[in-house]
């Protein structure tokens, strides 16, 4: 028994880790291509995320987002529903909940944040629900249909921002600012760390429990391996479909909510930094499980944030950091094909 | 003069911690016709990949005119002549025989390369010069996908030739077709042989051995434990080698006065899937502690019938489960009133291959007390009761935590089996039950079928072998394109069983 777990660990371990040591490799040839000594760089960045404790701070604020994306991305994966679509729930559920906390009455209080989050969550679902109803139903491709979701959600949240949404105040493409009732408090001030990393972990938690621990989500895993043997013991595909859309929207509504009343305390243009695509990439790399999500999230958090800082103290360019946070993201994906690979029928004698 | 056309030398492989072969040798000589005979996973297929050049032994060689080769992959033995007949045949569904045969290789009428045009006057006098060589007439400008099986199997053959093949490897060639259709296929290998091509022939029907092998191979867990001329041994002496001496395990048929009905159907019709019949005003009744055997060529409605039984399809008609009128339910309604349903497609339709073996083992009760709880799952209790299940029918598994992909075939129809009849439901829906699996794991579950017939389940069987529709079954009825042909008594003789299955032009 404990060999078998032990496999699997290692399995998991060496699925994680091998994207990232291939993609730190590729990046030290690029370093000393341009002249400069990969054994610092990776010190430099390695201190600037995890130096202090208010670098820690902003590496896990930058994981945030990230730990919704890739729960609510690796809830679709799972049951073999490839929805790229996160992206636009995420901007939908965050003006939502922006334009709830400066727009309900101020005091509502303590409640502000709660109705907040529901109705970002509400507006993710529903956002998420069109696309999940259009493949369960008449077998419209998933991937095509949350695709141009996103491009729908960025068009819609940049019009409602410059028009009936626009702050007085400012006047350049942002909301006002929420009620300070509804700001997700700061965890470590000044660092901006907030509290929707724990409803971030929370999530996680949930999600972690659901997979395993009800009889839902164990039937989303079936119809993702195999939807005609889920069809034959009695699970209907369509609601399965349906359900892990509805529940990627709440997750990244919630996510959209956390960055709006937690990190920037209003909706702008930009709002998001491609968290959607990026918390795919977590999920992929993590193998949508939800301890190899939390190391994945934080990786990619790390990057984001001492990316940002790294080119203030060296010459090396940003563009470094997302070399490799593009090359992760190819290992972890090819990675994922050898795994697929793997599991082709073994020849029987 | 050439001594041996195809043979293997020592061959050694093996998948991760399994032997497939251990230290096999064969021998082919030229122009005959050689038949390799075993159990399902004695080392068959591991054999035939490596004499294609699909996989590479581990250790030994591949001989061919009495030369040892190493291919680098298959078109080194394409090359060299030797040629294969799948049992899932290679042809594009949606073009016509004509373009299937000269696919790849087509003969050209001027220009080169993208802008060569295909000489399509050569191409048919080619392919009417090689059926005619064969004895056999082919309407060329027949779509595949709408070609009856066995002239399917003709074109693979004629193409193989077409391509130079001096050496053909048949799989099992005989699975899909009719007692009829057998003759057919026999005469034209013979007419091949007799032309100089060398014929090598697995099966595991040791009827169709003696009626067409001119040598026999049997190979048991890896190796080649017995090769003879055919007119040196016997039947008997065959089937021994293959099971190492033991007798066949049969299951004892105890048959016993049918009780009320359980299954009645009425007028049924339903659309085919994929390549196979509609299925025409179907009606029969199956009692408590009767199995209703259900014969056919493959292809023939019996995928239909199963799928549209257990709402899997949508069908015209009555269909009543001890009395109660099921028609236009879907599959969850249909289990819960009480019907299992064992699928012919195991591998993707019967099991979550790479769900644990716990989970395929209950799944469908993953909802019902005591797994599930309002919104809970109850790891301890699905454990439990999996354990219960598994142990029930004796199935051999690692961890229970473990994919189902890790069981040997048997066991995995044992999961399959277990999961089913766990709940007793009054009437069981089986098919192929034991295709692909060893011959002591076709003795279990040749038995725990009967077990539940006599404890009062109804069964609707179907299976492509006769023997054992007539070892298991009270009643036989055949389905032949898509209707009822007949209904016979299990111990009928089966040429007539064989006459019903191609009535009626079916194919």
């Amino acid at each position: 028994m404990t060999g078998a777990l032990l496999r699997d660990w290692a399995e998991r371990g060496t699925g994680f880790a091998l994207p990232v040591v291939v993609a730190l490799a590729v990046s030290a040839v690029v370093l000393l291509a341009i002249g400069e000594n990969p054994v610092t760089t990776f010190g430099l960045i390695l201190s600037e995320s995890f130096g202090s404790a208010r670098r820690i701070a902003s590496t896990l604020s930058a994981a945030t987002p990230l730990l919704f994306t890739a729960v609510a991305t690796a809830v679709c994966f799972r049951a073999g529903v490839f929805n790229v679509g996160v992206e636009g729930a995420f901007l939908i559920g965050g003006l939502a909940a922006v334009v709830a906390g400066f727009s309900l009455p101020a005091d509502l209080g303590w409640a502000l944040v709660p109705l907040c989050l529901t109705i970002a969550a509400a507006f993710g679902a529903a956002w998420l629900w069109l696309p999940g109803w259009l493949l369960a139903r008449l077998e419209v491709d998933e991937v095509v249909s949350t695709l141009m979701l996103n491009f729908i959600a960025a068009a819609i949240t940049a019009t409602l921002v410059n028009g009936i949404f626009l702050s007085r105040q400012s006047g350049n493409n942002v909301t006002p600012p929420v009620h300070a009732a509804a700001e997700l408090s700061r965890l470590m001030p000044p660092a901006t760390l907030h509290s929707g990393f724990l409803i971030g972990l929370a999530v996680l938690a949930a999600y972690a429990v659901w997979t395993r621990h009800t009889p839902a989500g164990v039937e989303g895993a079936w119809v993702g391996l195999n939807r005609r043997f889920a069809r034959v013991v009695g699970v209907s595909v369509p609601r399965t479909i349906i359900t892990a859309m509805l529940l990627s929207g709440v997750v990244a509504g919630l996510g959209g909510a956390a960055q709006g009343l937690g990190q920037l305390h209003r909706f702008s243009d930009g709002f998001s930094a491609g968290y959607g695509f990026t918390g795919m990439a977590v999920a992929l790399l993590g193998r949508n499980r939800p301890v190899g999500m939390l190391l994945g999230a934080v990786l990619f958090g790390a990057l984001a944030s001492a990316g940002t800082t790294i080119q203030l103290f060296s010459d090396i360019p940003l563009d470094l950091v997302n070399i490799i946070q593009g090359i992760v993201m190819i290992f972890a994906v090819v990675e994922l094909g050898r795994f697929r690979l793997g599991i082709k029928p073994k020849v029987q004698g | 003069m050439t001594k041996i056309a195809l043979g293997a030398s020592d061959i050694w492989k093996s998948y991760g911690p399994v032997q497939a072969n251990r230290g096999l040798g064969l021998s082919v000589a030229p122009g005959e016709i050689h038949a390799i005979v075993g159990e399902n996973g004695a080392g068959k297929s591991t054999l035939m990949r490596i004499l294609q050049g699909v996989e590479h032994p581990d250790r030994g060689h591949v001989i061919v005119a009495d030369a040892a080769v190493r291919f680098a992959g298959p078109a080194d033995a394409l090359a060299l002549g030797i040629g294969m007949v799948h049992q899932e045949f290679m042809l594009a569904p949606d073009l016509t025989l004509l373009e299937n045969l000269i696919l790849g290789d087509e003969p050209v009428r001027g220009g080169r390369g993208a802008l060569a045009r295909i000489d399509w006057d050569a191409a048919r006098a080619q392919g009417d010069a090689l059926a005619d060589r064969i004895g056999i007439a082919v309407d060329w400008n027949r779509r595949a996908g709408s070609a009856p099986v066995h002239i399917l199997q003709f074109v693979e053959i004629i193409r193989l030739l077409r391509r130079g093949t001096r050496i053909l490897i048949l799989d099992e060639p005989t699975a899909v077709l009719a007692p009829q259709q057998v003759g057919e296929l026999f005469a034209l290998l013979r007419r091949i042989r007799a032309e100089g091509t060398t014929i090598l022939f697995i099966s595991h029907k040791i009827r169709e051995v003696m009626a067409l092998a001119d040598r026999v191979t049997v190979i048991r867990q890896g190796a080649a434990v017995f090769s003879a001329v055919l007119a040196r041994t016997t039947a008997e002496e065959i089937a021994a080698q293959i099971v190492d001496g033991a007798p066949v395990p049969r299951a004892a048929a105890a048959r016993r006065p049918a009780g009320s009905a359980v299954l009645t159907v009425a007028h049924l019709s339903a659309p085919a899937v994929e390549k196979s019949r509609p299925l025409h005003d179907i009606s029969f009744t199956i009692h408590a502690g009767e199995i209703l055997g259900l014969a056919g060529v493959a292809g023939n409605g019996q995928v239909e019938l199963m799928q549209a039984l257990f709402g899997l399809i949508p069908a015209s008609g009555s269909v009543k489960l001890t009395g109660a009128e099921i028609a236009g339910l879907g599959p969850d309604r249909r289990r819960a009133a009480g019907i299992g349903y064992i699928s012919a497609d195991r591998r993707q339709e019967g099991l979550a291959l790479d769900a644990a073996v716990e989970e395929n083992v209950v799944a469908g009760s993953q909802r019902i007390a005591p797994i599930g709880r309002s919104w809970r799952l109850g790891r301890r209790a699905l454990r439990r009761v999996a354990l219960d299940r598994l142990h029930r029918l004796a199935v051999r598994f690692g961890h229970p935590g473990d994919p189902v992909r890790s069981l040997s075939g048997g066991n995995q129809q044992r999961v399959v089996l277990a999961r089913e009849i766990a709940a007793m439901p009054p009437l069981l829906l089986v098919s192929q039950p034991t295709r692909g699996v060893d011959l002591n794991g076709i003795a279990a579950i040749h038995a725990i079928l009967q077990e539940y017939r006599d404890a009062g389940g109804a069964v609707l069987l179907a299976s492509e072998e006769l023997d054992e529709l007539q070892a298991l079954s009270d009643r036989i009825i055949v389905l032949a394109d898509g209707r009822i042909a007949g209904e016979l008594a299990a111990d009928a003789d089966r040429r007539e069983i064989g006459r019903l299955m191609v009535l009626e032009g079916a194919t």
